[in-house]
This record gives C-alpha cells, sequence and structure tokens, in this order.
C-alpha cells in the first residue's frame, strides 16, 4: 500500500478553493448530458469487486473468496477480471473509482441502508424523496426520469412526471379507450393517473415489447439498450435508473465463478450496453453506482460475507475526468477497520453524487448540498472526478 | 361502504348476494381456517422436496456430465430437465390453489390476510424456491397457523426449511461448537437480523449489533438436515453439534444454551411492545392506508396485549378498523389485488381448472395452459413468491403508481375479455356488478355507457380510479 493519507490530503486543498457561490442555477449548456445510476442492492463488496493489492491482513481473512487473476489497475488496487465492459472504459481513460466510500449508515441493516442510499439522508423512511428526484427538481428537468424498474424507485421521486419502462407483455387497448379513460381521470382529478396516461400513450407497441425478442427482454443487458436509444434521443430523458439485485451474499459467495461475480458481471453489462448504445452520446454522460453498504473483510462460516460499511463506487463515461482510484485508503489492520470488521468509508459517496449530478445537470455544487442534502457537509469533487 | 368488500377481500362477484350486515360477514370468516377450496391434487412439501432432489441432486447431474463438453447440448438438456420436472407448472399450480381462495371460497377475507402474512414473512426468490417450496411453505406453515397465535407462527416459520434455507441459517454456525473444532467456522447473521427487523420487533426496537450476533448465536444449530442424496433438501432439525455453547444476551436478557434457547428468546421477541407496534402498523398499512395514525393502530395493539397475541383477536381488530376507516382512506390495491378483483367481479373463468391442472404428469412438458397464471403474475409485476429480498413485497402505495404498471392494467383488462363467460358479455352485467361494488353506480355507469364494445366497458371498469382503490 503506497497511498497515504497526507497525500490525499494534498490533493484535496484545491477543492475548498474552487467551490464556487451564487452562481447561477442552470448555466447554459447547449449539449444535453446524461446520469445513469446503477442501484447495486444487498451490499456490493468494493473489497471483491476492487481488491486491494499486497495487504496481507485482506488475504488472510478471505482465504476461500479471495479473486485471482485480478487486472492491476494500479501500484495499490486491481479490478475483478469478469468485469471486461469496466476495463475497457478504464483503458479508454473513462472508468474511475471511488474506494473506501459509502453513504453515511452504519447500522447495516439492508431495507434502512437501500432507503437511505436513494432519499439521501440520515433517518431511515424519514424522506420521501430521493436525491436524484431532488436535483432534477432543482435543474427544473419535469418528465426526464426513466426508471428500467418496476416500481418507481424512492431515489428519482420528488419532481412530478417521471416515466418507467419494463416492457410488458401485449398491446396497449386502442387510442379512443385510452381517450375516454383520460376523461374519466380528467374528470375525477386524479392528476397522477392522468400523467400516466400521458406517457402511455406516447408509447408505441413495438416499444413496450422491448424491441426484442419476447424472451430476455426485461433483462438488465436488453434494459440497458433500450435505455440507452431513449437517452441519446435529443428530447430523450436525461436520467435512467437500473437496479441489479442479489449482492447479498452471506452464503457461498465464492470466487471468480461466484454468485457476487454473477452480480457484478450484470452490472457490467449494463455499462457494456449502454457503451455500445449511446454512441456519441457516451461522452456526455455518468453512469454510477450505489449501495447500501459494502461488506465484512472477513469471510463468514458458508464462505460468505456479512453486512458492513465501506465499498466502492464505479463510475463510467465521457465525463468523467481521467481513469482513476479515488479514494483516502483508511488501511485494514484491526484499529483501522469500522468496528473492527468493515473497511471504514472516509468519503461520504453523497460527495461523490452531489459532484457528479453538479456536472451533469450545471447545477452549483453549493446548492446541490444546500437543496438536495440539507446543506450537509459534503466535499465538492467536481474537478477531481469529472470534467467541468 | 361497498368499497369494504374489496378493501378486505376481492369483492362481490354477480352470483352472490350483498351481505347486509358486512362487518359481520368479515368478522366471521377468522375463527377457523377451513380446508383449502382447489378440489384438484395438492402436492405436500415433502413431495415438492423429493421432486425437486431428484431433479437437482440426481438427475441434473447425469445431464451435466453427458453434455459437459458441449454447452449448447447442456443448456437444451437442463431446459428440456427444467420441464420434466414440472419447474413451470408448480408455481402456477400454486397460484391456482391461492386465487381459488380468493375468488371462490368462503373466507376470502381470511385469504387476503394469509397473504399479507406470507408476504410479511417472505422467502426470497432465490433459484428454485419460488419453483418448488414457497408456495408449499404457505400453505402448511403459515395458512394452519392464521387460528393460533402469533407467537407461534413465528416459531413454525422460523424453523420452516424455506426460511432456514431462504436467510442461511444452516450456514450460522458457533465459533466454539463441537463442529468448529476442527475447521474454522463462524456465524451467519442473516436470519437473526431479519427475525428481529422484518419478523419481529423491527429497528424501531432500537436492538444494537451485540443483540444481532447473540440472537445468530442462539440461533446456531438449527439448520437442514443432510444426506448425501438430497443435501439441502431435508427437513430442518437442530444439531447441537453446531450450536454454540454458552449463555447468550438478547435485549438484556439471558438465554441458556440448547435447542429452548430459540422458543424462548422468540416469546419474548413477540411480547416486546415495538413487535405488536409493529404489526399493527403493518397491517393497517397493508388495509388502509400507507401512513397509519396512532389512533388507528391503538385497538389492534391492544386486541394484541389482551389476546396474548392470538390472530383471529388480531385480524378482528384490524377489520374492525379498515370498517371504521372505511369511508375516509382509499387505497391504490396492489397487481395481484387488482387482478383477482377483477377476475372475481367479471366472474373470469379463472385460474385454470383443477381439471386442467391435474392433466399435468412429471415427467412430460407442462402446457402453455398449466403455467398462465405464472406467466399473469410475473407480467404483472408481482409474482408473489419471486420476492427479491426478503422484506417481500412493497405495501405502500406509491410503489405501485407509475406508467408502467398502469400499463398492465389496461393490457390485462383487455387481453382477459377472453376469460370472460359469453352468457356475461352485454352491458347489463356490467351494469350488474357495477351496482354490487360501489356506492354510486351511475357514476360509473355513465362512463361504461360511452364503450362501444364489451371489453372495452371491461378496460374502462377496471382502470376507474374508483376501482384501482378500496
Amino acid at each position: 500500500m503506497k497511498i497515504s493519507r497526507r497525500d490525499f490530503l494534498k490533493g484535496t486543498a484545491t477543492t475548498l478553493f474552487l467551490a464556487g457561490f451564487n452562481l447561477p442555477a442552470i448555466a447554459s449548456s447547449s449539449k444535453k448530458k446524461n446520469l445513469v445510476v446503477i442501484m447495486l442492492r444487498g451490499g456490493m463488496d468494493g473489497l471483491c469487486a476492487v481488491p486491494v493489492i499486497g495487504d496481507k491482513n485482506f488475504e488472510k481473512r478471505r482465504k476461500n473468496i479471495l479473486i485471482e487473476n485480478t487486472i492491476k489497475l494500479n501500484s495499490d488496487f486491481a479490478l475483478h477480471p469478469k468485469l471486461k465492459a469496466f476495463n475497457e472504459c478504464w483503458n479508454e481513460n473513462t472508468g474511475s473509482i471511488v474506494h473506501a466510500t459509502s453513504i453515511p449508515y452504519t447500522q447495516r441493516s439492508h431495507f434502512e441502508g437501500q432507503n437511505l442510499m436513494e432519499s439521501g439522508g440520515r433517518v431511515a423512511y424519514q424522506e420521501k424523496t430521493g436525491w436524484v428526484g431532488r436535483a432534477m427538481n432543482l435543474a427544473k428537468l419535469q418528465g426526464d426520469g426513466l426508471a428500467l424498474s418496476l416500481p418507481m424507485p424512492l431515489l428519482l421521486r420528488g419532481i412530478p412526471k417521471n416515466n418507467n419502462y419494463f416492457p410488458a407483455d401485449g398491446r396497449l387497448p386502442r387510442k379512443e379507450t385510452l381517450d375516454l379513460l383520460k376523461s374519466v381521470y380528467a374528470d375525477s382529478s386524479e392528476d397522477e393517473l392522468l400523467e400516466m396516461m400521458d406517457f402511455i400513450k406516447k408509447r408505441k407497441d413495438e416499444q413496450m415489447m422491448g424491441g426484442t425478442s419476447v424472451r430476455g427482454k426485461r433483462k438488465n443487458r436488453n434494459l440497458a439498450k433500450q435505455a440507452a436509444v431513449y437517452l441519446r434521443k435529443s428530447d430523450g430523458p436525461r436520467v435512467a435508473v437500473f437496479e441489479v439485485n442479489g449482492f447479498d451474499t452471506h452464503a457461498a459467495q465464492g470466487g471468480v465463478d461466484g454468485t457476487h461475480t454473477k452480480c457484478l458481471v450484470e452490472m457490467d453489462d449494463i455499462i457494456k450496453n449502454l457503451k455500445e448504445n449511446l454512441k456519441e452520446a457516451y461522452k456526455d454522460t455518468i453512469i454510477l453506482t450505489v449501495t447500501e453498504f459494502g461488506r465484512t473483510i472477513k469471510q463468514n462460516g458458508g464462505n460468505g460475507t456479512e453486512h458492513g460499511y465501506g465499498t466502492a463506487i464505479f463510475m463510467a463515461g465521457g465525463l468523467l475526468k481521467k481513469s482513476q482510484v479515488h479514494t483516502d485508503w483508511p488501511g485494514l489492520k484491526r484499529k483501522e477497520m469500522y468496528e473492527g470488521r468493515d473497511l471504514n468509508a472516509t468519503i461520504d459517496a453523497r460527495s461523490v453524487y452531489a459532484s457528479a449530478m453538479s456536472t451533469v445537470f450545471d447545477l452549483d455544487f453549493k446548492r446541490i448540498q444546500k437543496d438536495v442534502f440539507w446543506g450537509e457537509d459534503l466535499q465538492n469533487l467536481s474537478d477531481k472526478l469529472f470534467k467541468a | 361502504m361497498k368499497n369494504f368488500f374489496r378493501k378486505v377481500a376481492f369483492g362481490i362477484g354477480p352470483n352472490e348476494e350483498v351481505p347486509s350486515d358486512p362487518l359481520a360477514w368479515a368478522l366471521n370468516q377468522l375463527d377457523d381456517v377451513p380446508d383449502l377450496t382447489w378440489k384438484g391434487k395438492i402436492p405436500s412439501r415433502k413431495e415438492m422436496i423429493e421432486i425437486h432432489a431428484r431433479k437437482t441432486r440426481i438427475e441434473e447431474k447425469k445431464v451435466r456430465k453427458k453434455y459437459k463438453n458441449d454447452k449448447k447440448l447442456l443448456k437444451i438438456g437442463i431446459e428440456r430437465l427444467e420441464d420434466e420436472t414440472g419447474q413451470g407448472f408448480w408455481p402456477a399450480l400454486e397460484l391456482s390453489i391461492r386465487h381459488t381462495e380468493a375468488m371462490h371460497s368462503t373466507s376470502p377475507v381470511l385469504a387476503k390476510l394469509w397473504f399479507f402474512w406470507a408476504n410479511h414473512f417472505a422467502i426470497v426468490e432465490g433459484g428454485y424456491r419460488a419453483q418448488f417450496y414457497t408456495g408449499p411453505y404457505e400453505r402448511e406453515i403459515i395458512r394452519p397457523n392464521l387460528n393460533q397465535s402469533f407467537e407461534k407462527l413465528v416459531y413454525d416459520v422460523t424453523i420452516s426449511s424455506a426460511m432456514i434455507h431462504s436467510l442461511n441459517n444452516s450456514e450460522n454456525i458457533g465459533p466454539k461448537s463441537k463442529s468448529a473444532k476442527n475447521k474454522k467456522r463462524t456465524i451467519n447473521e442473516n436470519h437473526a437480523r431479519e427475525l428481529l427487523e422484518l419478523h419481529t420487533v423491527s429497528p424501531a426496537s432500537g436492538y444494537t449489533q451485540e443483540d444481532i450476533t447473540q440472537l445468530a448465536y442462539v440461533m446456531t444449530g438449527w439448520r437442514l438436515g443432510w444426506s448425501k442424496s438430497a443435501k439441502d433438501t431435508m427437513p430442518v432439525e437442530f444439531d447441537k453439534d453446531y450450536h454454540q455453547p454458552g449463555k447468550k444476551t438478547v435485549f438484556g436478557k439471558t438465554y441458556k444454551s440448547g435447542k429452548k434457547g430459540l422458543v424462548n428468546v422468540i416469546k419474548d421477541l413477540v411480547n416486546h411492545p415495538n413487535c405488536r407496534d409493529f404489526i399493527a402498523t403493518k397491517l393497517c398499512r397493508y388495509l388502509i392506508t400507507d401512513n397509519p395514525t396512532e389512533e388507528m393502530k391503538r385497538p389492534i395493539i391492544k386486541a394484541f396485549k389482551d389476546s396474548d397475541g392470538f390472530l383471529p383477536e388480531i385480524h378482528k381488530a384490524a377489520i374492525r378498523v379498515a370498517f371504521e376507516y372505511n369511508d375516509q382512506y382509499q387505497k391504490f390495491q396492489n397487481p395481484e389485488n387488482w387482478f383477482l378483483q377483477m377476475a372475481k367481479l367479471a366472474d373470469f373463468s379463472w385460474p385454470p381448472s383443477p381439471t386442467i391442472m391435474d392433466l399435468y404428469e412429471v415427467g412430460k412438458k407442462p402446457q402453455l395452459v398449466h403455467k398462465r397464471p405464472l406467466h399473469t403474475l410475473k407480467g404483472l409485476g408481482h409474482f408473489p413468491y419471486g420476492s427479491k429480498q426478503p422484506n417481500g413485497f412493497s405495501d405502500f402505495e406509491v410503489d405501485w403508481t407509475s406508467p408502467e404498471l398502469l400499463i398492465r392494467r389496461l393490457v390485462y383488462a383487455k387481453d382477459f375479455f377472453e376469460f370472460t363467460k359469453s352468457k356475461n358479455n352485454n352491458f347489463k352485467f356490467y351494469k350488474n356488478i357495477v351496482k354490487k361494488n360501489f356506492d354510486n353506480p351511475e357514476r360509473i355507469i355513465k362512463y361504461l355507457e360511452k364503450a362501444n364494445k364489451h371489453y372495452e366497458a371491461q378496460i374502462l371498469l377496471f382502470n376507474h380510479p374508483e376501482f384501482l382503490r378500496a
């Protein structure tokens, strides 16, 4: 481990200087920029995905589930060998990792954790809106959110008129029927149903089927293709949200072919299909991941891992400054770990998200900090991680 | 008032009388757990476990060996095996049994509460569980307990093979147990955490990581039996060789080492005030509103306490509260409940008949008609055995309101016209069911009259705001 905490802090000093004040909310920007969030449910193991190199403490505690033949990223970190699409992004200078990070939640419950990773708050179930939804509201991006899942995730709530896309079987009723129903909704002041109907009427039957054969149309890789088609349109949505389930590998987490790997590959497939199908628009996009917590350093009784704290964030897209592992590495000695068992988090994940949204939505970081994250103490990482 | 029949059940069918005393009608369904209404074959959990074990432990191995050098053939071989073991058939059969309780039984209110508890104690989809285990678990572990105590329900669920497997308690091994002597082994907290968080006291009770760890110690030793041929498909047993010796302390109370620890700790958990509050909140949320008030919860909490957690009393209190607040709150229905209400009101030929389902033989490929209930619920986005996480499907209406989910209701109301009976294909029929199920039928009928096809009337009725909520 060559990186030291002091080196890192030297690097961050400039950000204080650059933090803007009272800039206009929406700077004029000709390009449409996109944000894609992939929610990794169940607790993504940052140290399985991006293991630290040459740390005896780590290797000892994970004898049976250590990933072999990893891809070396730099002198300190390696990449899981199955993350081929992300590795390609890395090689093209459009793939980054933030390591030893987490949302500020340490209680290790999935459901509280997932609620907080989406709401961005500190008290579970307190907030009824998500951090992406609130920032979109700030940027006045009504009707620009697309969820590739059922139901509508909390993450996107906070701005009306979000759409979701998760292909159904069958065909819509004819237009006349939809119009009749719309009039029912209008007459009974059902605004929400009315809005939904407006989205639905725009949808064509071939889109309902996912533009692909029936088999696998609701699989993430196919949803990613379709999302990319929408996102690259100049009048299409600007935000897309995916979810990958199954990271909660208490048992049989496995090594390079295990369950955790399967989930990581699903994430990698989303990145791959987005990148291929976004085409030119990839360079105006940030793809990033969120998860509720990392996993314990030590393997448990069933060659799995327990709920932990610190984890990693994957980012890809042309709006990234460069390929890098950005971290303030806390170390893995017992006293360096959180409660003696978990990777510590030294960067609030919300700093990364606020900085990303500042870039994509052309919003001043301080406004996001204040209006989306209640003025909490977040770092502006925009100039370190993203292109201006 | 009439929406009460859909709020606590699935509505009034075209050939049923509207009960003159709705509350009494509902309360009368809660004392007994009658036999299932389904007249076809009902496989036991044990049979399902055997079918599944034969598939994964014997047949699949043969296929893998046979085609080990040809990925394509292997894929075809596995798919054929899945067909021959009825992988798509069993969950469809379970759904048929379940939907029959909702639509055609004399206790639809009990059925609705059965669905609630099955979701409260959800089994994670995880590979084959949804196909082979979850339906039988809900029938044999949860349903018979609906006229027992909550304490017994929790205990039976906790030591059921479905839950033990779903939450990895077989891998929860005492680090100081006999089995950990030669091989380093330790606890797996998953089941212990969810027993606290999801099944009993909820995080509001303020348990700590240490409480979770200690409860995990109490739970060590409860695992699936093992045999070479059936491995993880054996019944659950307490194996003291895996149990952590010594005393354990949960919520400040000490439990002795051994098998009895679990039953004792569950007794204390279900008697914790936060447990009563949590169950009352969830029942109100399921039946009445996303945000239950203290006044709503109070009678349910009291019934829980006074009856020592006797479920019929808890259920009756919840139904009374639902009745009291009926006109004040209408709740957007989840997709399965919406579908069942449509099927019941429109008198669909649903689910597939026992005669059809009994035609299936193990070893044959299920026909499309055999799998229809499975495809239907998956398509709706609410396959009840397909929970992605142990907290089950959401009871918040905001989670069920989005364009995609409305699309499904539009498409299904249209496509399921094929399940109507030809004698019902007239406007008189639709007027009749509206009158039976809505307080202001004219308001709805006015719109239905604008439809120029019967199937259009069906789409309009079942997507009408008053029908979407109950």
